[in-house]
């Protein structure tokens, strides 16, 4: 078993608001996660994904607990860390006052990268991010969007075997996101490692091989996203579309206690967490109700893995013992 | 040095963004001897406290100390805008230590502090005959450069540890006044009130400008010029190691 990118145990972060109650941002986290994975780190706002990024990246220190990036400490070894990372934080952050161009040769000379390399670099990004024609504009004149490219950019010029990417995908449409996302899965196949947050689970799930849920800073489910399915055994989504809605049926499958119900217009969109026979039941039923025109059965998709993981986690959390 | 060398790269690009201000820093040190100097020394003349210099010749290690608090307070304003750009967080994560991040961050602008000096200096020996002393320029560009650093690691504490740029406006304001006008920059410290003499004598400002003013024109009694820029040096590195301290707990 090769040495994992990553190796958090027992992490735990305290922020002291002035004058308030200590804040357990990170409450005891473990996991490791091996080279070459799509990391995900999902959870609500507030989990502490950002406050586990910023400990693993080097930007605060634990208040107890060890965590490893390749082997090295990140307390300890802060700047071993930092030279085996990229990372593109949650805010935008880049050079106003330069040029796209510039913004990305700044960065490789960060990297140890000069001359005809580094402009090689930064043409190939420019042109995979679709950001040539604004290679010599000054990015204070670009759109939110286009900063965000010009950030992302820079980490596929270097090729430091650890990514962190804090919702990387914020402003970009969903072609460039695709793309992007065609990169990392690239260089993920070449061993290189990524940790994602993102809110956009769709996202996640598409593109992580393994899913870290944290809920108020502490692991709620851990796994790749089939072993997270067998999690919420039982859950189905289920899509009817009739030519007439029957009178009376959102009543009746309300009466099921469903985990979602949406009725809009023609179609019944539910939720439920019941025996795959019975849900089958329940469609051959609603099926004899009226004409139907498209039916849907699947499971549960990671958005709604994660509504229930946190509805029971709160809940837990809520009424303790 | 490649991480130092590539901040300092980084900062350079910004810099040369604004030709105007670097001009503005080139030459404004020689504007204000040019102008303020003259003045005083046309209307008031020099009392004999200032070692039978005229006004000029006293003022240059004034300017030159007073230019390189201003570029110190200005680079450290960059924190604010760095922060503001995210840029900030960002390039903590990149590959260099706390030390090199703030050393490559003054370093340009030493650089320029340094040059300024020259220009201030040559141009003010030959056009307002001020009697320069030659042979101890290595001194005073080592004072500049130090200095330099010195109070950009100090006003980096400050700049560091405040969130707010308005808050930050309001200290840096009153460090002016204090640290500039209760010092040896702008006048003698003998002819004044035993009170304003000490506070003066503990304000880092005179030991960087007593040291200077002896670089210069070779005012200064050598003793003391030794216990001013320990002390400086010692001021510095107190600075430098509370703005790494301040660095590390960016939260």
């Amino acid at each position: 078993m090769p040495e994992p990118a990553l190796q958090v145990e027992n992490l735990v972060k305290l922020y002291h608001p002035r004058g308030r109650q200590a804040v357990r941002a990170v409450d005891g986290l473990s996991f490791a996660v091996q080279p070459g994975t799509i990391f995900g780190l999902l959870g609500p706002n507030g989990a502490g994904k950002t406050t586990t990024l910023k400990v693993l990246t080097t930007l605060i220190q634990p208040t107890s607990g060890m965590a490893r990036v390749q082997g090295f400490d990140v307390v300890k070894q802060e700047l071993e860390v930092r030279r085996r990372i990229s990372v593109v934080i949650q805010e935008s952050a880049a050079e106003l006052f330069l040029s796209t161009r510039d913004n990305l040769l700044t960065y490789a000379r960060f990297h140890g990268l000069h001359g005809e390399v580094a402009r090689r670099r930064a043409d190939s990004a420019l042109e995979r991010f679709q950001i040539s024609d604004l290679a010599d504009r000054k990015v204070q004149d670009l759109s939110g969007g286009q900063r965000r490219r010009v950030q992302v950019a820079k980490i596929f010029m270097v090729e430091t075997p650890v990514v962190f990417m804090d919702e990387f995908s914020t402003g970009m449409d969903p072609i460039l996101k695709r793309a992007v996302m065609g990169y990392i899965r690239d260089d993920a196949g070449r061993g290189r490692t990524f940790v994602l947050t993102t809110q956009i689970l769709s996202e996640a799930e598409e593109l992580c091989d393994d899913i870290l849920i944290i809920n108020q800073g502490k692991q709620v489910a851990r796994g790749d996203l089939n072993a997270l399915k067998m999690l919420s055994e039982g859950m189905k989504e289920v899509a009817l579309t009739f030519d007439k809605l029957p009178e009376g049926i959102e009543a009746e499958l309300r009466a099921l206690r469903p985990l979602h119900l949406h009725v809009n217009q023609n179609t019944v969109e539910i939720g439920l967490k019941m025996p795959e026979e019975k849900v089958l039941e329940l469609v051959s039923n609603l099926a004899r109700r009226g004409r139907v025109l498209r039916v849907e059965v699947a499971g549960a998709s990671l958005e709604e893995i994660f509504v229930q993981l946190m509805r029971v986690d709160n809940a837990a959390t809520e009424k303790p013992g | 040095m490649s991480a130092v060398g590539a901040v300092f790269y980084r900062e350079g690009k910004i810099r040369v963004t604004n030709l105007t201000f670097i001009f503005w820093d080139l030459f404004y040190p020689l504007g204000y001897l040019l102008v303020f100097g003259v003045g005083i020394n046309s209307a008031l003349g020099m009392p004999q406290q200032a070692g039978g210099v005229d006004y000029n010749s006293f003022f240059l290690a004034g300017v030159l100390g007073m230019a390189s608090f201003g570029i110190a307070a200005n680079t450290s304003w960059s924190f604010f805008l760095d922060r503001d750009n995210g840029i900030f967080y960002e390039m903590l994560t990149y590959p260099l230590s706390r030390a090199e991040y703030l050393l490559g961050k003054v370093l340009f602008n030493v650089l320029i502090a340094v040059i300024q000096a020259a220009i201030t200096v040559f141009l003010g020996a030959a056009l307002l005959r001020i009697p320069v002393r030659v042979e101890l320029a290595p001194l005073l560009f080592v004072s500049v450069a130090g200095g330099t650093a010195g109070w950009f690691f100090f006003y980096a504490v400050f700049a560091l540890k405040i969130r707010r740029n308005d808050v930050f406006n309001a200290v840096t304001s009153v460090f002016y006044f204090f640290f500039l006008f209760a010092s040896s920059m702008f006048y003698p410290l003998e002819p004044l009130p035993a009170w304003f003499r000490w506070s003066a004598l503990a304000n880092p400002v005179t030991w960087q400008v007593d040291v200077m003013r002896y670089a210069t024109i070779g005012a200064g009694h050598p003793g003391q010029l030794l216990w001013e820029g320990a002390a400086f040096v010692v001021f510095s590195v107190i600075c430098f190691v509370v703005a790494i301290r301040f660095l590390h707990s960016q939260e």
